[in-house]
């Protein structure tokens, strides 16, 4: 009797504080979302865009395997996947019972539809390469879709997980565009152009425990203080994406908002043009490397909120190395390969940047200045994203840009020399090539890190840090994503405090 | 009349002939491809080859150009890229914001410049006057999106009277968007009601030193009836003729105080579509408003008449 008692006793103090551990999500209510772009056109498997990502990856629409908060692929439309010994047999087991929002049923026929739509002849995909080393696709039952690869791919499962792999229905899929129907949490409501993406609970949700908000919206609201102004009149619970960086310490003092400064997936790095002379010179590329202090980069354009990078690979990505220490900052050094290099007196070059992103023209000054210390001379120039895309993506008219790569997993364009870099390193293509038919994870993180190092090694381009998400809330929003492993502002499991 | 008329529609077809040739050749030597743009930096070159295809962007300048103005004569419309919907109905639906905001930009500024204007002409040098023309100063040199933001700060953050910004839409709440226009358009009006305050006081200052005036004072009438029915009557043309140049101003797009307070109004809409090269959005929309200054001149015109009768329409 005795020893019942001592039990309850302790089992009655317990319990108050494991609930205040473990908050119950309540459901219900609406959530306000802004992000700075308006999304052209809200079909991913039709537009890189990541701003569409954003509003619908997850919330919308679903792959077969999808990302989570902690950069994991997790089970989406498909319950579990095999992948044969060989490594070129993939077996996926899909959820039933799934049907889309207006009605569709989701099953194997569909999945096989989606995938040789995106690898047809004429596809609108931008990633028609993701899905073309498929070789057979078969269905032997509604629930089970076995691919055959060509050769092994170690990209395969996370590329599935991306947004150019979402499912669509195979009637409602022409409007996918502009009246998005999808398997996923959130129904489509309305767009209202130039101002809002509205979205509601999906009833019929093959979780039925999620999600737990009745209403989403997405706000799109450009200027940084017009977005912090609405958060702190009421008009909107959540900055999705970047909140200004010199606002962010101010709104994280204040107790009525949260601010997360996790990871992203998105790479800043100065884009350099490997055959515009000097740049073609390695020791040149070098020297530069040595004359930029990350850490004041960091400090001057974000405000802190950036983790440094040693090469084209966000510190949220498995097989990350740190290739950091690689080129420390060091000015003296950069001096002396620069007289190597054959300029004892540096020289004089220009930088591109693009007018649309406040990050890359505040580090386009921060570094024309710390270069302008070891003797290089930089003209910058301020252009605008059209011009940009043409100019100096295009037609790899350009010295140096500066610009965030947002994708996970895009190292392979240094394996381009056509690519803007117009970097021609066959060990860095036999490398990656390595990497991707790489059997098992030991190889994988071999040959990614080595692809890493190569790039690092050749200093191809300022690498610079990887940009915090920062996004910024209200503090009764619960379970936002504090990291951003993938391109997605996912509400599935957002829930409001009462 | 009907022959003024049909002069006036042969020069706005003139016009927006000249326009479209224009705005066409310019956005098609613009760097910056639309489906690069769509498809963004990771796209493949046979994907972009696809899109630009089913846009139509491989075809010769000449046949692009004749597919727009087919497309617009024949009522099929144009297509925006990024929206995927008609671009007609865009341009209604962006019309509906920024139409009223126009209109109550140009609401605050009449109410606010006329009797400011009247009061500064009568009481001409004294301190009156100059505290008048003094605010008028100030509201020249204030920018508009710095007003905006002010206004919103102090009305919106602290206050909490109305919305930071955003727009509900009409049917969805009235009031609300009635309420979400009057920051804006009063930050608009301001600047507008500035230079309208001065015109007003200098166009009155001529009226009232003229012999009729003189004349009608030592009548002895009432100084309500010499100041608003026999001058201001008179002094109205000139502040017609600007008042309708800023009304077509604003309509052709508040650009920047629709982005403060992100109204889906026109301008924005332009805005963003030259920034995603989404080239019929801004073909159609330059179009329009061309249109739109052209038909509200030609209404100024008609009030011309309506207001002084010597003025006869031919």
């Amino acid at each position: 009797m005795k020893k019942l008692f001592f039990i309850t006793f302790v089992l009655a103090l317990i319990l108050p504080f494991s609930l205040a551990f473990a908050e119950t999500p309540v459901s219900g209510g609406s959530l306000v979302v802004c992000q700075p772009a308006e999304p052209p056109g809200l079909n991913p498997t039709a537009n890189t865009a990541a701003a569409i990502d954003r509003v619908v990856y997850s919330n919308i629409y679903e792959g077969l395997i999808k990302v989570n908060s902690n950069g994991e692929f997790v089970p989406g439309l498909a319950t579990k996947w095999d992948v044969s010994p060989d490594g070129k047999g993939y077996t996926f087991r899909l959820r039933k019972g799934v049907s889309f929002h207006n009605g569709e049923p989701f099953n194997a026929q569909v999945a096989k539809w989606n995938i040789e739509r995106a690898m047809a002849e004429g596809t609108v995909n931008p990633h028609p390469e993701f899905f073309r080393g498929i070789d057979k696709i078969e269905t032997p039952d509604d629930y089970t879709l076995i691919l055959a690869l060509k050769e092994v791919d170690a990209l395969f499962i996370a590329h599935m997980a991306e947004g150019d792999a979402v499912m669509l229905p195979m009637k409602g899929y022409e409007n996918a565009a502009s009246e998005p129907i999808g398997t996923g949490p959130f129904k489509f409501v309305k767009w209202i152009r130039g101002d809002r993406v509205e979205m509601v609970r999906n009833e019929k949700y093959w979780n039925p425990k999620l999600p737990y908000l009745d209403k989403v919206t997405f706000k799109f609201i450009g200027d940084a203080s017009a977005q912090v102004a609405a958060l702190k009149a009421g008009d909107i619970d959540v900055i999705g994406y970047i909140l200004a960086p010199e606002l962010a310490s101010q709104m994280a003092k204040d107790s009525r908002f949260k601010v997360f400064a996790g990871t992203t997936t998105a790479e800043v790095i100065m884009s350099t043009n490997n055959k515009a002379k000097p740049f073609d010179n390695k020791l040149v590329r070098q020297a530069m490397a040595y004359a930029i202090d990350r850490q004041a980069v960091i400090e001057l354009v974000m405000f802190g909120y950036g983790t440094p990078i040693g090469s084209h690979w966000s510190p949220s990505t498995p097989y990350y190395v740190d290739l950091t220490e690689k080129f420390p900052h060091n000015p003296k050094k950069a001096k002396q390969l620069l007289v190597q290099a054959g300029y004892p007196n540096g020289f004089e070059a220009s930088i591109k940047l693009p007018a649309i992103y406040s990050y890359s023209k505040r580090a386009g000054e921060v570094i024309a200045d710390q270069l302008t210390q070891v003797g290089i001379k930089l003209e910058i120039e301020i252009v605008e994203w059209g011009y940009w895309l043409d100019r100096i993506f295009k037609q790899k008219d350009y010295q140096l840009t500066m610009i965030g790569h947002s994708e996970a997993w895009d190292i392979g364009i240094y394996a381009n020399p056509n690519y803007y870099f117009q970097y021609d390193s066959q060990e860095f293509r036999d490398a990656y090539a390595k990497a991707l038919k790489a059997p098992n994870e030991a190889q994988k993180a071999k040959w990614f890190g080595r692809c890493q190092e190569i790039i690092a090694e050749d200093a191809v381009n300022g690498f610079l840090f990887s940009a915090s998400g920062l996004p910024a809330m209200k503090a009764e929003v619960m379970n936002w994503w504090e990291n951003y492993p993938t391109i997605a502002l996912d509400c599935t499991e957002v829930w409001i405090k009462k | 009349m009907i022959r003024y008329l049909i002069k006036k529609l042969i020069t706005l077809f003139l016009l927006l002939f000249l326009v479209s040739i224009t705005v066409f050749s310019v956005l098609f030597v613009l760097p910056g491809d639309p489906a690069q743009i769509m498809l963004g930096i990771n796209a493949t070159p046979e994907t972009l080859a696809n899109l630009r295809s089913e846009l139509g962007l491989d075809k010769p300048f000449i046949i692009q150009y004749v597919n727009w103005i087919t497309n617009l004569l024949t009522g099929k419309g144009n297509r925006s890229i990024n929206y995927d919907m008609p671009v007609y109905d865009l341009i209604v639906s962006r019309l509906a914001v920024t139409g009223p905001l126009a209109l109550m930009a140009m609401v605050f500024a009449v109410i606010l410049s006329l009797p400011f204007g009247i009061y500064a002409a009568r009481h001409q040098n004294q301190p009156g006057d100059v505290t008048v023309m003094f605010f008028t100063q100030l509201g020249l040199a204030t920018p508009e999106f710095w007003l905006g933001i002010l206004l919103m700060l102090l009305l919106s953050v602290q206050f909490g009277w109305f919305s930071a910004g955003g727009f509900p839409g009409w049917s969805a709440d009235f009031l609300g968007s009635v309420k979400s226009l009057i920051l804006p358009a009063f930050a608009l009006g301001v600047i507008r009601a500035s230079i309208l305050t001065r015109l007003t006081r200098s166009s009155m200052l001529e009226v009232l030193r003229e012999d009729y005036v003189r004349t009608a004072w030592a009548k002895g009438l009432k100084e309500r009836t010499v100041i608003y029915v026999h001058s201001l009557r008179n002094a109205l043309l000139p502040i017609l003729t600007i008042m309708g140049l800023q009304l077509g101003q604003l309509l052709a797009g508040a650009i920047i105080i629709e982005n403060v307070y992100y109204l889906p109004g026109l301008g924005r809409l332009v805005f963003n579509a030259i920034g995603q090269r989404d080239l019929p959005v801004v073909r159609d929309v330059v179009l329009f408003m061309a249109a739109a200054v052209v038909m509200v001149n030609f209404i100024v015109d008609l009030t011309y008449a309506y207001i002084d009768p010597r003025i006869q329409i031919k």
